[in-house]
């Protein structure tokens, strides 16, 4: 009975059946109708909820674009803190460039992986080898000087030394050629620890601080006039004959990421111009602070030229023993025929005695497998420097 | 229904009126609550199917006057739900947050299925997914929320099963 009561009213069937027509009544509207009474119950009934549905989603949105925007700082902010990495490896690039524009041919590119975790800066691996023309004592080079020298080659990449390996030299000259030296690893600590040392500096030649110490060509492995560093200070010592100096390098072998390798025969045609822009710069700087040395300077130029015409001479009585005695033997070793018919005069002036390919003043002697005894003869010294150091010779540390 | 408890059943539906054009947008699920289903059920077994039918009528058009496209379509769908239901809990039905939880799936599912085809906007395979897939899944969350409300506003509608 209740059920019929609550169920079965009429009413209720009437209501509904009201209710259903004025929806299907809404449904089959024609679209201007139907707009204009959705447009009616938006601006009456239902504005103040329409609103509340916007602002809703205008929160959502802000939330989402709060979580987006966040995102997007954190990426700039990553990207920000390696931007000066980026920054400083383009430049190390830029100039790594132009050193190879400037050296135009005859030389490597490759990479340089550090060898371990502790940066303990002796050696580098090379990303180039044999198959790349690299072969063993090549110079290595950076855009701001001399980083070392391959000692070992393998197809796909090689070794190198870097200038702070204990039996690193490399000969030596200050960029207005007053005063020759060896240069080898200080093998300091704390500060100190990478920096070189200058040695043999005649006692005459009193360098000062600034002064940019180059690669004198001498010793046949690193052409003359690759920047190695600056004097910073004399070094204290108890030879009484010369003067040690402490350079600071000018390539740090840290931070070496690429290198430039050069083939033997860019080494021997020279590399003077390269870096010449930096070495003017420094003789600029230094003209008038080393004025007071020209007269020892011309005094040692003079010397040089001295031997250079000597050698000259003793080349071309050699050359004229030889054809005279119609030493076949002498013949065949020597130029080619066309070759040996040049006049004297035109050919190239030798290198003096004092500058002899071997025995080796740098590092390729040291590099090169040690005699069991030590030679019997010292090696020449370059004119300049009294008595060189031969690596081979040096003891060890 | 004395006053008391149409003031407060009015109360609740306007709550859930206002949790519909709120939260929903705040959530932005594929698959949204639809709280006004919710409210038109609540207040639908509170009062005859006729009053029902109108109040689902009412509540449908004006959710429809956002989409004048489907407009008439909600109306249509809340009506024929709202008499359903209020005709069902007049026959058969009892107190207990399960059976409600059925109930506001069944409704919710209901509402959708006679709303998308009102409207016919979707066809194919679309329909069968709105219908089959999305409706089911968006009527069975109404239906926790639904459920978690009664909870929550039991003690505001409790007199009206005294």
């Amino acid at each position: 009975m209740a059920r019929a009561a609550r169920s079965g009213t009429r009413t209720d069937v009437a209501l509904f059946v009201i209710s259903g027509f004025l929806a299907l009544l809404a449904l089959v509207l024609p679209a201007n109708l139907r707009e204009a009474a959705a447009a009616g119950l938006r601006r009456s009934v239902v504005a103040p909820f329409v609103a509340l549905q916007r602002r809703a989603e205008m929160s959502r949105t802000a939330l989402v674009t709060q979580d987006e925007r966040r995102t997007h700082t954190d990426s700039i902010a990553l990207r920000a803190l390696s931007a000066p990495a980026i920054e400083s490896e383009n430049a190390r690039l830029r100039r790594l460039l132009g050193l190879g524009q400037r050296l135009q041919y005859g030389f490597i590119a490759a990479e340089a992986i550090h060898a371990g975790p502790s940066r303990e800066e002796y050696t580098l691996t090379l990303t180039a080898g044999a198959r790349a023309g690299v072969r063993p004592f090549s110079p290595v080079v950076a855009a701001d000087g001399l980083v070392g020298m391959v000692q070992t080659v393998d197809p796909t990449m090689s070794l190198a030394i870097v200038w702070s390996h204990p039996d690193f030299r490399v000969s030596a000259t200050t960029v207005d050629g007053s005063a020759f030296g060896i240069i080898a690893a200080h093998l300091g600590s704390g500060a100190d620890r990478y920096l070189l040392e200058l040695r043999g500096v005649p006692f005459r030649n009193e360098l000062t601080p600034g002064t940019l110490v180059v690669s004198s060509g001498l010793g046949g492995v690193y052409p003359e006039g690759i920047p190695i560093g600056t004097v910073l200070r004399e070094l204290r010592t108890t030879e009484g004959w010369a003067r040690t100096y402490l350079v600071r390098p000018a390539v740090v072998p840290s931070e070496v990421a690429a290198v430039m390798i050069l083939r033997p025969q860019r080494a021997s045609a020279g590399v003077r111009s390269v870096w010449s822009s930096v070495a003017s710069a420094d003789s600029a700087a230094r003209g008038v602070v080393a004025a007071a040395d020209s007269i020892v300077a011309d005094s040692l130029r003079a010397i040089a030229a001295r031997q250079r015409a000597a050698a000259a001479r003793a080349a071309q009585a050699a050359a004229a023993a030889a054809a005279a005695r119609g030493d076949t033997t002498a013949a065949g070793a020597g130029p080619a025929p066309g070759a040996s018919t040049r006049p004297p005069a035109a050919r190239p002036a030798p290198r003096p005695a004092a500058r002899p390919a071997a025995p080796r003043t740098d590092s390729a002697a040291a590099a090169a497998p040690r005699p069991a005894t030590p030679p019997a003869t010292p090696p020449a010294a370059p004119p300049s420097v009294p008595s060189a150091p031969d690596t081979a010779a040096r003891p060890p540390r | 229904m004395n006053l008391g408890l149409a003031l407060r059943t009015a109360t609740a539906f306007m709550v859930l009126v206002l949790l519909h054009y709120t939260l929903r947008p705040m959530l932005g699920w594929r698959a949204p609550l639809d709280f006004l289903v919710v409210a038109v059920l609540l207040v639908a077994v509170r009062v005859r199917p006729g009053l029902a039918a109108l109040i689902g009528c009412a509540t449908g058009l004006a959710s429809d006057s956002v989409t004048p496209s489907a407009f008439g379509a909600g109306a249509l769908a809340l009506t024929s739900v709202a008499f359903g239901a209020s005709w069902l809990k007049a026959v058969f039905f009892a107190d207990n947050l399960f059976l409600n939880g059925l109930f506001f799936f069944l409704g919710k599912w209901t509402f959708d299925v006679v709303r998308l085809f009102a409207e016919r906007r979707l066809r194919g395979v679309e329909l069968v997914m709105e219908t089959l897939v999305w409706s089911p899944l968006s009527a069975a969350l109404t239906a926790l929320a639904g459920v978690l409300l009664l909870v929550v506003l039991r003690p505001l509608l409790r007199s009206s099963n005294a």
